[in-house]
């Protein structure tokens, strides 16, 4: 009786530990099968980029011949939630995902019960991010920001200071956010001692970007270089400038996305520089990132995958008076 | 007895060798395992909640960092937005310059972050504060709010700076967008007391502390030790948390790390340049990871040490009715089956010792029937052995007498063969006479019918014969009347010839006439030549006729003669065939009678082929049945030759069981029961 009893202690003491240690490694196992079909969420099509992206990731499941809805849900949050909630039921393996606002990611991920979501174009923030669950795929703002300042660095001649203005996105907005620190951050490293005459947020629009630098005339300080969030916003600081008698030759002014308008301006020799975001490859890349996701893969083999799983960054590519011609 | 002693002593050193080894052996074998598999299970739970509370520490502190960061920027949001909507009613209202004052004044102490109250400064150097703010500042437009402030239209916070009272502030700044000729700043100065609060009070885990950095200049803006604030964070720091901390910043590395013998988090306070720093000794997060870890192994060791008593508790008793088997066991293998085992255990032990007083018992039992019966058996033995030899000499002697039926049947055999082949012979040649005389009946019957076609045929040329004499008569008397005609010819020409006389005779009285006549009768004259002549030519012709007449009744004679000779020869054919016909019948009566007698015959040749196959069958299974006979009697030769060596072999055995039971009784003799 002994022995049983000791025995059954034992086998108790064992199955507990293992029980206590196996609870942290609970692992959801991946449950897809069957044939891979997205639903791609945008909040609308009334952007240039949205667009280009819009028909590179419609184009690219065509290609692969995969299924794919897209539905345009407007900026409403509640209408995104009722889409991701019911996505599963309606036979989605995974979902393709603009956010309305950036910071509503977690509600996304607890709504998808399970489906696998891409989050495109706008940055859900890094803690609502799961390694080959919920995945984030775009450009590294960062990057569009270090390729600003290291061109204006670069044809400035190093300058040791420098006075700056910068136009920025939306508040709040991940490109905002990125491509302005990234502009400071790489204007430090580079030992320019940056002035920050005027900063101020231009919300994409040329018309507030004009304004904003019509007011910064104003304040009676000098500027060597400008830095937009975007293209749009730079085409409206060109504008202030012409009507102010600023030369955009000596100082430059830099954008984002390579729009056909920037591109144009820069080729008239306006816009000194931009960056050209890669809506094709963003859409091959996040419809890549669905399809592996689906069938319960990781984004680990996808070119530009970062190591922790979370993010696919496609990479800018710099555009000006040189190459510009590429992009028209 | 040697040999014995030997066998005894061996079983005793194998006893001792057991005893010690069965309780010593299973610790042996249980003891390291299971002190092994407790420390497998205390190390890999220690290390695995090691890093998971590690984890979860980092977590918390994560958390508790997130929190401050989160109510740091609410707090400067919520200011921030006052301020701007301030803004935007001075914006919207575009009052004139004097009437600036009354606007700062009613919002004036609206905001307890903000006592000062909000203030307007102008590019020309002019300063607008509400009535009873105490806020002064001697040169606007170098003031570092104003710098800041014309840097940007929406309102933001600027670096932290010294105020007029000589308070840490932070100023949020901007251009007021109404009248593009003198440039006005609006600015509000919120002092970082009520940071520093958060900062230091509003973290989240126990043991740890928070600094919050201005990431432009790497000023300190909040700390627990009042000494480090307003300094600049420097990674020329004698303090090496704050060191690793301002390389982690410069380096734009935000990730939680270990520094020296802390762990610190960071956080960037969004929409400001701030990173607030977490840190907490390593020592805090490791405390309770040791106090699990020593509640582990001494867990661990305890149940080693219950597991081995267990052990030893359980082997003794289990081991303890082993001892008394064991030395009933050696009893026995002395030949003592007096003994007596009692186990009342209901494991496999208890069950051996009762299996062993069962098989004592039956041994016993065994052993006493054993004794019994040899001595039965050694009696047996004897008189089986008398009784063989009997047998042997018996059986000898059916040998020698089955030998002679043999011989005996061997002839019989013989004979028996021999008539069964005669017999076949005589139904073979009766076979063949049958056949033979079937086929004499055959021709015969084809005689029969060839006799009488025959003298159907003959009477047919009997009626031809007849027939053929009606016609030779019919021609005689045709014959005959052919004669008669040719004889009233011969008549006719005898006229003829008188006739042609007579007119000849006529002729010549003509002529004479004619030539009396002369001229006139010459005419006539001729005609009686010509007449004349034509009677010659005619009594020529008649003789001619009457030759050829005479010929023809020759002929006619001779044709009567033949006729008549042919007539007679009929007469004899027809008496010929009515002869022969007569023998034909006779003929075919006396085959008839052959006949008759032949199917007699072959009828008996029948019976006869009958009865001499019946006598060949029969003759041949008696030779069979007299073949069986003799294999039978060989093999009763045989047996009686078997019987007689068998014989032998029971003798010989019965003999040699004699000599076993006597051992048997001997080796029984000598157990105790």
């Amino acid at each position: 009786m002994k022995k049983i009893i000791t025995c059954l202690l034992a086998g108790i003491l064992m199955v507990t530990a293992l029980v206590g240690c196996g609870q942290a490694s609970t692992v959801s196992a991946a449950e897809h099968s069957g044939d891979t079909k997205i639903l791609f969420i945008m909040p609308d099509l009334n952007d240039v980029f949205r667009i280009s992206l819009s028909n590179a990731i419609m184009s690219e499941c065509e290609a692969k011949g995969i299924t794919v809805d897209l539905v345009q849900s407007g900026k409403s949050v509640e209408a995104q939630y009722s889409l991701v909630e019911s996505a599963k039921s309606q036979g989605y393996s995974a979902i393709i995902l603009k956010l309305a606002d950036a910071s509503t990611a977690l509600q996304m991920d607890v709504a998808s019960n399970g489906l696998p979501i891409v989050y495109v174009n706008n940055k859900p923030k890094d803690e609502h991010l799961e390694a080959d669950k919920y995945i984030y795929v775009a450009s590294n703002e960062e990057e569009a920001g270090q390729l600003q300042a290291e061109y204006v660095l670069n044809k400035l001649g190093n300058p040791s200071s420098m006075n700056v203005i910068i136009i920025e996105g939306e508040p709040g907005h991940s490109g905002t956010i990125g491509r302005t620190s990234a502009v400071k951050k790489t204007l430090k490293d580079n030992g320019c001692n940056a002035n920050y005459v005027f900063v101020d947020y231009g919300n994409w629009s040329d018309s507030k970007a004009e304004d904003l630098f019509n007011i910064f005339t104003l304040t009676g300080q000098d500027v060597d270089a400008v830095f937009c969030n975007n293209d749009t916003m730079a085409l409206g600081v060109i504008e202030a400038m012409k009507k102010n008698g600023y030369s955009y030759k000596d100082i430059p002014v830099c954008g984002v996305d390579a729009t056909s308008n920037g591109c144009a301006s820069i080729q008239k020799g306006e816009i000194s520089f931009s960056v050209l975001q890669n809506a094709k490859g963003q859409g091959a890349a996040a419809v890549d990132a669905a399809i592996t996701l689906s069938k319960g893969g990781s984004i680990k083999n996808i070119e530009y995958a970062t190591e922790d799983c979370k993010y696919i960054f496609v990479p800018f590519e710099p555009v000006d008076a040189s190459n510009v011609s590429n992009y028209r | 007895m040697g040999e014995q002693t030997s066998k005894t002593k061996a079983a005793k050193a194998v006893k001792k060798r057991r005893v010690r080894k069965i309780s010593t052996k299973l610790l042996w074998y249980i003891v390291p395992l299971v002190t092994f598999t407790v420390v497998v299970l205390v190390a890999v739970a220690g290390e695995l909640s090691k890093a998971r509370m590690k984890e979860m520490a980092n977590e918390t502190l994560e958390s508790s960092i997130s929190n401050q960061a989160d109510n740091i920027e609410s707090w400067l949001d919520n200011n921030l937005e006052f301020f701007s909507t301030v803004k935007l009613v001075i914006e919207t209202e575009h009052p004139a310059d004097f009437e600036l004052v009354k606007i700062l004044d009613a919002f004036y102490g609206y905001n307890k972050s903000n006592p000062d109250g909000m203030y307007i400064g102008t590019s020309s150097g002019k300063l607008y504060t509400a009535r009873e703010s105490a806020f002064t500042e001697e040169n606007v437009t170098e003031s570092i709010w104003f710098k800041q402030g014309i840097t940007r239209v929406g309102m933001a916070y600027g670096s932290a700076h010294q105020n007029y009272n000589g308070d840490m502030v932070i100023s949020a700044t901007g251009i007021l967008d109404m009248d593009r000729v003198d440039l006005k700043v609006i600015g509000a100065d919120v002092p970082l007391d009520s940071i520093t609060v958060i900062v230091n009070s509003g973290v989240k885990m126990k043991g740890a502390s928070s600094f919050l950095v201005d990431t432009t200049d790497g000023t300190i803006l909040a700390h627990r030790d009042a000494s480090l604030v307003s300094t600049t964070l420097s990674d020329t720091s004698s303090d090496a948390l704050l060191k690793g901390a301002a390389k982690k910043i410069a380096a734009g590395d935000y990730d939680t790390c270990e520094i020296d013998s802390y762990v610190a988090a960071f956080k960037q306070v969004e929409g400001t340049d701030w990173i607030l720093v977490s840190y907490i000794p390593k020592s805090e997060i490791l405390g309770p990871i040791y106090q699990m870890s020593w509640y582990l192994v001494i867990i661990g060791v305890i149940a080693v040490f219950l597991i081995i008593v267990a052990i030893l508790l359980v082997v003794r008793k289990v081991i303890a009715p082993l001892t008394v088997i064991t030395s009933n066991i050696t009893a026995m293998t002395e030949g003592d089956f007096t003994i007596n085992v009692d186990v009342n255990s209901n494991d496999e032990i208890g069950v051996m010792g009762k299996q062993v007083t069962e098989f004592v018992d039956s041994m016993r039992n065994m052993l006493a029937s054993i004794s019994n019966e040899s001595e039965k058996l050694r009696n047996e033995s004897d008189s089986s052995d008398k009784v063989s030899k009997t047998m042997f000499s018996a059986s000898q002697s059916q040998a020698a007498a089955m030998e002679q039926l043999n011989e005996t049947v061997d002839q019989l055999a013989q004979a028996v063969n021999d008539i069964a082949q005669n017999a076949t012979t005589l139904a073979t040649v009766v076979s063949d006479t049958r056949d033979n005389s079937d086929k004499a009946s055959i021709s015969m019957k084809e005689t029969v019918e060839m006799s009488q076609k025959g003298r159907s045929d003959m009477e047919k040329l009997s009626e031809a014969m007849t027939g053929i004499e009606g016609a030779n008569n019919e021609l005689v008397e045709s014959i005959n009347q052919v004669g008669a005609a040719s004889e009233e010819i011969t008549n006719i020409v005898g006229m003829i010839s008188a006739i042609a006389e007579e007119t000849n005779l006529l002729s010549l009285n003509a002529s004479i006439e004619a030539a009396r006549a002369g001229e006139s009768g010459r005419g006539f004259a001729v005609v009686a030549t010509q007449i004349g002549k034509l009677a010659q030519t005619s009594a020529e012709s008649a003789q001619n006729i009457s030759k050829l007449i005479e010929e023809v009744r020759g002929l006619i004679e001779k044709a009567v003669g033949q006729a008549n000779a042919s007539a007679e020869s009929i007469r004899e054919n027809s008496e010929l065939i009515d002869v022969a016909v007569g023998t034909f019948d006779k003929i075919y009566t006396n085959i008839q009678q052959s006949n008759e007698l032949m199917e007699a015959m072959i009828e008996n040749v029948s019976k006869v082929d009958e009865v001499a196959t019946t006598v060949a069958a029969i003759s041949e299974e008696q030779a069979a049945s007299a073949d069986e006979i003799l294999t039978t009697s060989e093999n009763m030769v045989q047996m009686a030759n078997d019987i007689t060596k068998s014989s032998q072999d029971v003798a010989d055995n019965s003999e040699e069981l004699a000599g076993t039971s006597q051992t048997l009784t001997s080796y029984v003799q000598r157990f105790k029961i």
